[in-house]
């Protein structure tokens, strides 16, 4: 996977691109809209993470280059503005997301894949992880090919934890993405380790090895190892 | 009270007191000049008496006696030259009361011969006299009074127009729109020195909301990608590994302030915004779907806290307003009503035609319940910034809904009243109607 990130801020830019390097994506980078023009146009990106306040320009500008030509490139825009006009904006000329700073870099990996996967509609794009398999729109996974309901929460727990394989998840940040806004509930963490438990239990119960593993003063993670 | 009626008050009040001064000074200065002016008058028939009786012989009867009554009766011998005068009442032949009279009674030796001469003269009545002055000066002093009362009303109410006209302007100022006061010229230059030091300062306060508005805005923004990189980092941090416990630990707490200084943060941008009219648009917004939505997104947290959930909500009840911020008031006051609620109790929601009310059970307040919207005031609750009220009251103020706090039996409830003509009526009664 193919991914280019704008972000004028190169410690910020430095972040997201080691951790999503290390989430095996293919990462180029542009600190400014000429750089991001020029690099759009010599190469085909699957992602780009866009942040709209450059030095140079508003970065919505380079949606517009974008559409000049026919393209496949899914694209998130990132913004310090939580500003419902400038969301609006950048959804309704062609972005695919919109996430505000400061998020959590496993969110972003999140969607930079679920935006990916959205785009590229090459059949049924099942996630497979050793014996699961998992599809983004069904509330259910295949354990050796035996299927498994799950809740919504649960799905999206799931998901969440397939995108980022490997890497350690704080408790904040999966609060963050399974209740949004409502993430500061205060037993929003007891909520997330039930889920956690009732997630394993039917992984584990159906003959799936358990993937799900405790971190300890921090979160989890999702990993064969 | 006005600054007319206290000058007018004090004006009247030191008219009336010299006034009642001068009156009686008047008085009593005209009656004794009467007084004196009658001696003088008798002085000067005594000496007309003599006169006439040294150069005439004998005594000529006076035809008529128009005004003093003159006894002269011989005497035997002159004893004394002592003139006695006193004042008594007596009867009047005429009017038949009794008068004032002055009586001067002296001896007089004419020629050899010795005479005792009384004059009698009507003296005014002192009384009379006295009342009559008295009167015609508080006559005089209400007239003057009351012209001056009914004048300086007038030319006050002229020549202050300027002045109230400044008050009006000042209380239509408002400083969220900081629009500029323009202040009409006046002929008296006091009220424009007033005017323009009012302007400058109207000028200088809306200059610095404005700023302290921008500050906080600008602040808000460019605090987010320093706390996006911080954030980035402590999360890279928590990949590596052999972390023990102890770092762990400090990266969570980092962690932890990180997200309170982001969600301070995007709230006191959301407030600022709304200040700055970001949110003006309006649409018409089924509340009713809206609530029910949001009840069942916060089901886990309502269930898992034992509440009991009652609701009475009409879901015809259409409202004109900007949607963003009808999901922030209800989230807002949601979440509010769920968190700060007691295990087993009760979360109460209605939605009428008149007003939203959100109610929970919970334990009094430890601070005023008026002050429950104010910014950073969340009395003894740690976990709270303070700031979902704050922004719950700015969103209805900038709706024009007025929102109430009250405490009843164990009840928190917070009731946003809607403007009536902000509501839409039931679209299928209309169309029943038809």
């Amino acid at each position: 996977m193919k991914v280019l990130i704008v972000e004028d801020e190169t410690d910020l830019l430095q972040s997201i691109m080691a951790f999503l390097k290390e989430s095996g994506m293919n990462c180029e980078q542009a600190v400014n809209l000429a750089e991001a023009i020029e690099k759009i146009n010599t190469h085909t990106f699957d992602c780009i993470v866009l942040d709209i306040g450059l030095p140079d320009g508003n970065g919505l500008r380079l949606i517009e280059e974008l559409q000049k030509k026919e393209h496949q490139t899914g694209i998130v825009i990132v913004s310090a503005r939580n500003a419902l006009d400038d969301r609006l904006k950048g959804l309704n000329i062609g972005a695919d997301d919109y996430i505000t700073k400061p998020f959590y870099m496993p969110e972003l990996s999140a969607r930079i894949k679920s935006v990916v996967r959205r785009r590229s509609s090459q059949g049924k794009n099942e996630i497979i992880f050793h014996e699961l398999r998992v599809f983004p729109e069904e509330m259910l996974m295949y354990i050796n090919d035996k299927s498994v309901s799950l809740t919504r929460k649960e799905h999206e727990l799931l998901m969440y934890m397939l995108s980022n394989q490997s890497k350690v998840l704080t408790k904040e940040s999966i609060a963050e993405h399974l209740w949004g806004d409502h993430a500061d509930m205060a037993d929003s963490f007891d909520f997330i380790y039930s889920h956690i438990k009732n997630l394993r239990k039917k992984i584990t119960d159906n003959g799936g090895r358990d993937y799900l593993k405790s971190v300890y003063g921090v979160g989890y993670k999702f990993s064969a190892e | 009270m006005k600054l007319l009626n206290l000058t007018n008050r004090y004006y009247i009040a030191i008219a009336v007191g010299l006034l009642l001064v001068s009156s009686l000074f008047l008085a009593y200065r005209v009656l004794y000049l009467v007084d004196q002016e009658i001696s003088e008058h008798m002085l000067y028939e005594k000496q007309l008496i003599e006169r006439q009786l040294k150069n005439q012989k004998q005594l000529q009867r006076i035809p008529i006696t128009l005004g003093d009554k003159i006894h002269i009766v011989p005497i035997d011998k002159f004893t004394t030259f002592k003139v006695q005068v006193k004042d008594t009442l007596m009867a009047d032949a005429f009017e038949g009361i009794r008068l004032p009279f002055r009586i001067m009674t002296y001896e007089q030796q004419i020629n050899k011969e010795a005479y005792r001469i009384t004059l009698t003269h009507r003296l005014t009545e002192n009384e009379s006299l006295f009342y009559g002055i008295i009167f015609s000066v508080i006559l005089v002093a209400v007239d003057i009074i009351a012209c001056f009362y009914f004048l300086n009303r007038w030319f006050s109410s002229k020549i202050w127009r300027p002045f109230y006209r400044a008050i009006n302007i000042l209380k239509n100022f408002d400083l969220q729109h900081g629009n500029k006061i323009l202040f009409q010229r006046s002929t008296v230059d006091e009220f424009n020195t007033l005017n323009a030091e009012l302007t400058r300062l109207t000028g200088k306060v809306a200059r610095d909301y404005r700023n302290l508005k921008e500050f906080t805005e600008n602040m808000s923004h460019e605090t987010q990608t320093p706390l996006a990189i911080i954030r980035s980092k402590l999360e890279l941090l928590l990949q590596s590994e052999n972390l023990t416990d102890e770092q762990v630990g400090h990266i969570r707490s980092i962690l932890d302030s990180v997200s309170r200084l982001s969600k301070m943060n995007k709230s006191l941008i959301l407030l600022t915004r709304i200040e700055n009219e970001q949110y003006a648009s309006e649409e018409l917004m089924a509340l009713g779907p809206v609530l029910i939505k949001h009840l069942k997104d916060l089901d886990l947290f309502i269930s898992s806290r034992d509440l009991k959930l009652e609701t009475q909500i009409n879901e015809d009840i259409n409202l004109r307003i900007n949607p963003h911020l009808a999901e922030i008031l209800i989230t807002n006051l949601l979440s509010n009503a769920i968190k700060y609620n007691i295990p087993g109790g009760v979360l109460r929601v209605e939605l009428t035609r008149e007003y939203l009310r959100i109610a929970n059970s919970g334990k009094p307040l430890t601070l005023p319940g008026e002050q429950v919207f104010e910014r950073f005031k969340r009395g003894d609750i740690l976990d709270s910034m303070g700031l979902g009220l704050a922004i719950v009251k700015k969103i209805c103020d900038h709706c024009h809904c007025f929102i109430e706090y009250g405490f009843k039996s164990e009840l928190h409830s917070f009731t946003v009243y809607f403007q009536p003509q902000k509501v839409v009526a039931p679209i299928r009664e209309t169309i029943l109607l038809k």
